[in-house]
Parts: structure tokens; C-alpha cells; sequence
């Protein structure tokens, strides 16, 4: 495996050693119900949608899907009604600096890659895919802390502590609010989920966008409570728990994000995500800037 | 004689509804398997009014355990792994047939030739296809069954 001997890690990179090559794609016609039922089964946040020559014509992400649900559009609704477009795209060979910067220009959270201009797209690049491979070539990197220290087993992942990369602060509301009120939480905070806490004030629950989206599909209503659609665990990390502890619980609970407490679990502090996990070597070694790939 | 979907159907096959937990779909697969002696891989979703709505595939059940940063896994030294499939299946149990089962349907009718619903499988890579006579569903042509008559007809 190739060992990066630039400055810059991100620079030496290219997309194509990120990217995913599953994309999912639907077509112009296909409706919101069908969306949906994508955006869950393939456990993505975005789809593309495709013209009648297999062209990339825009994109449907889980928040319009909401935004959909919100407005009260019909399931039967076109997708190709609610979706952005044309989606930006990256080519196979820039490297993962350039495609980043793009991404942060364009204040979105994914790239569609093609081998040249009007060529059919050949894979996507999301914050999540590059969190794999930095965790990898950081390891492998002359310049890592670890091998400052000269300690050769512990990883790094395993000295940062949580406190130090999450999000601080959290937005919540309770058992009995409704889905409109949640939504407009979500789509304010610009959050992928929300902390739903009980009448006493502690942590209830959470409602993800793939809950409300799936709430559309079962025609819930919009007005219904809170607590009639969410998740009845909040995945949850201490404050002072290591870095690598957080990735293993998200993987195994499958979640993009963790809330984090302070002392007590009812007692909730931050959150921390994916995107955050890619911030865990800022600071602790020049050669890499991933700070710069924190979504803005 | 030609051969058309109407001699190579199976007219007994189990169906799931929409509203069907997954968690019973597993139950109705497994009851399915035990019926016709083999592994069922898929099965079609109907309305109470016996109306196609779609079909669940292994493939399906099969994306909706994989874990979405499984790839993130893969880079992670010593992950805990105790306990993350049966975590992914209780996940999964909650679910409903009708939010992954596939709706984009190819189906045929009892009066298609054999060769053309062997191109259909091939061009199309599924391996069952649901027979419709005017709108209603009388049968499934599976692969395995094609497969067999081809090997029967073959060395006669």
C-alpha cells in the first residue's frame, strides 16, 4: 500500500481511492414513494436522477424528500419535481484536496465522478467515504503522533477523546411535539437528527431524517407527536470516552451520528459525527489538513 | 411443441403483504422453504386483493443488514464485532416489507415463450418472474425451474 511522502496528504490522494462506485440512481418519472423506498433500502442520503440517456439531471437528497413530506406533496409526486440540480461533479483523477475544496465552495455534501466532461457518472464521493481512508493512510504516515512518541501500538484514534471533536451544544424537543416542529428543527440546524427528551427532561429518544421519511411513506401525519415515529434509543458516548470507542458503536449500531453526555447519559452535551470524526488529527500533525474537511 | 410460461409456471407460491413486519417475512420464507423443499431467495408482495405490488428479494434483506459504514470497518483495527449481526437483525425485524420490497417489476404473461422469458432473465438478471393474466397474477416462472425443463428436454 502506497504511503503518502507529501506534505499534504489530502493532495496526494485521488478521488477514485475514495469514491463509492455503487450509485444510486432512479429515473426522471420515478415518484417520491420510490425515492423513499431507495433512500432507505440503500442507506443513502442522496439519488440521482437520470434523464432518457442515462444523463445525470439532479439529485434527491433525504432532506427534500422531507421538505416534501412538510409542504404535503403527494407520494405520487415526480421526484424530478423536488430534486436540485445539475449535480456537481468531480473527475476520477483529481485529487482529494480539489474535489474537497469543491465541495466546501459549493457548501454540499457530495460529488458525482466522471471520467471526463459528458461522460456517464462512475462513482460518488460523500464526507463519510473519506473518513475510511484518512484513518488509513494517517496510520501508515511517517509524521503520525504515534510514531512521534515512538509508540508503536497504540493508535491515534485511540488517545483523541471525544470532547475534543464533537459538536457541542444540543438542540432537542420533547415527546409531544410534532413532526412539523421537528422538521423545522432539523432544517434550522441544519441537523441529520434530533434529541427527542420525555416530560421529565431526559433523553426519550432520537428522530433521524430516514424516521421521517419513512413516516411519509406510512402517510403519518405531519401533526402526529413526536413520540409516535422515533427511535427509542439514543445511541450515546461519554464525554471522556476515546475517539475509536464512538466509530465502534456507530458502526455497530449503524448511525451517522452519536450524541455525547457528560457524566449521565440524561445529561447530553453534543454530538458527533462522521464528519467530525474526520477532524480527529487536527492539531496533532502538520502533515495532514484534514480540518478542511469538516462540512460547512 | 413449444414451451410457453403457462407449462413452466408454478401456480403455488407464497406471497407476503406490504404491512408484513420483515421480522414475519423471515418467518414466511423460512415456512415457504420448508413447503417446497428448497431455499425461497424471493417473494412477491400482493394487496389483500391477491394485486401485485412488488417482489422482496434476498438482495434486499441482504442491503438492509449490511451495515452503511461497513466500509469505515474495514480501515478500523480490533472493531468490537460481539453481537452486530444479531443487532442488525433486530434492526431490520422492525422494519416493513413495503419500505425496501422492489416495485420496478418485469412480468409476463402465461402465452410467453420459453426463449423469450430465458432473454428476459438474462437481459434483466432476475431469476423469478411473476405470470399476469389480465392484470392478475397466476403464477411465477423461476430459473431453477427453466434450468431443470432445458436438462429434461436436453437429454431426451
Amino acid at each position: 500500500m502506497r504511503v503518502s511522502s507529501r506534505q499534504n496528504i489530502m493532495k496526494d490522494l485521488t478521488v477514485k481511492e475514495a469514491m463509492r462506485r455503487l450509485i444510486i440512481n432512479l429515473t426522471a418519472e420515478a415518484t417520491l414513494e420510490e425515492a423513499i423506498r431507495y433512500a432507505v433500502k440503500y442507506k443513502v442520503n442522496a439519488i440521482l436522477i437520470t434523464g432518457a440517456d442515462q444523463a445525470a439531471v439532479g439529485v434527491v437528497t433525504k432532506t427534500d424528500l422531507m421538505g416534501a413530506y412538510y409542504a404535503g406533496l403527494p407520494l405520487s409526486t415526480p421526484a424530478a419535481s423536488i430534486m436540485v440540480g445539475p449535480p456537481l461533479f468531480c473527475h476520477l483523477d483529481d485529487s482529494l484536496d480539489t474535489a474537497l475544496d469543491s465541495m466546501r465552495t459549493h457548501k454540499i455534501h457530495r460529488l458525482y465522478v466522471r471520467e471526463e466532461a459528458a461522460a456517464p457518472v462512475v462513482g460518488v464521493l460523500a464526507y463519510p467515504d473519506i473518513v475510511g481512508l484518512l484513518y488509513r493512510y494517517c496510520h501508515q504516515c511517517d509524521k503520525n503522533l504515534r510514531r512521534d512518541t515512538g509508540d508503536s501500538e497504540d493508535l491515534l484514534a485511540d488517545r483523541v477523546l471525544l470532547k475534543e471533536v464533537m459538536t457541542p451544544g444540543v438542540f432537542a424537543l420533547g415527546v409531544n411535539d410534532s413532526l412539523l416542529q421537528v422538521m423545522e428543527g432539523l432544517a434550522a440546524h441544519k441537523f441529520g437528527a434530533l434529541l427527542i427528551t420525555g416530560e421529565d427532561g431526559a433523553p426519550a429518544g432520537v428522530i433521524s431524517k430516514t424516521d421521517l421519511i419513512l413516516a411519509y411513506q406510512h402517510q403519518t401525519p405531519p401533526e402526529a407527536p413526536a413520540h409516535t415515529v422515533m427511535t427509542r434509543r439514543v445511541e450515546a458516548c461519554d464525554y471522556n470516552d476515546i475517539l475509536v470507542n464512538a466509530l465502534r458503536r456507530m458502526i455497530f449500531a449503524d448511525v451517522s451520528r452519536l450524541f455525547v453526555y457528560r457524566e449521565s447519559p440524561r445529561n447530553i452535551v453534543g454530538v458527533f459525527s462522521l464528519s467530525d470524526a474526520t477532524r480527529f488529527r487536527s492539531g496533532t500533525c502538520r502533515a495532514c489538513v484534514s480540518s478542511r474537511i469538516r462540512p460547512h | 411443441m413449444d414451451i410457453t410460461a403457462r407449462e413452466v409456471m408454478d401456480t403455488r407460491y407464497s406471497t407476503l403483504s406490504p404491512r408484513m413486519t420483515i421480522g414475519e417475512a423471515f418467518q414466511v420464507f423460512q415456512k415457504a422453504g420448508e413447503v417446497h423443499r428448497q431455499i425461497v431467495f424471493g417473494m412477491v408482495v400482493t394487496d389483500a386483493a391477491g394485486q401485485l405490488l412488488g417482489m422482496l428479494s434476498m438482495y434486499d434483506i441482504l442491503l438492509l443488514i449490511r451495515p452503511k459504514h461497513i466500509h469505515i470497518w474495514g480501515e478500523i483495527k480490533d472493531v468490537e464485532v460481539e453481537g452486530i449481526l444479531d443487532e442488525a437483525l433486530r434492526r431490520a425485524r422492525s422494519m416493513l416489507v413495503s419500505d425496501i420490497m422492489t416495485t420496478d417489476l418485469t412480468t409476463i404473461t402465461p402465452d410467453m415463450h420459453l426463449l423469450r422469458i430465458i432473454d428476459i432473465m438474462i437481459k434483466k438478471h432476475v431469476r423469478r418472474l411473476p405470470v399476469l393474466e389480465e392484470g392478475k397474477m397466476v403464477g411465477m416462472v423461476y430459473l431453477s425451474r427453466v434450468f431443470q425443463h432445458l436438462l429434461e428436454r436436453g437429454s431426451a
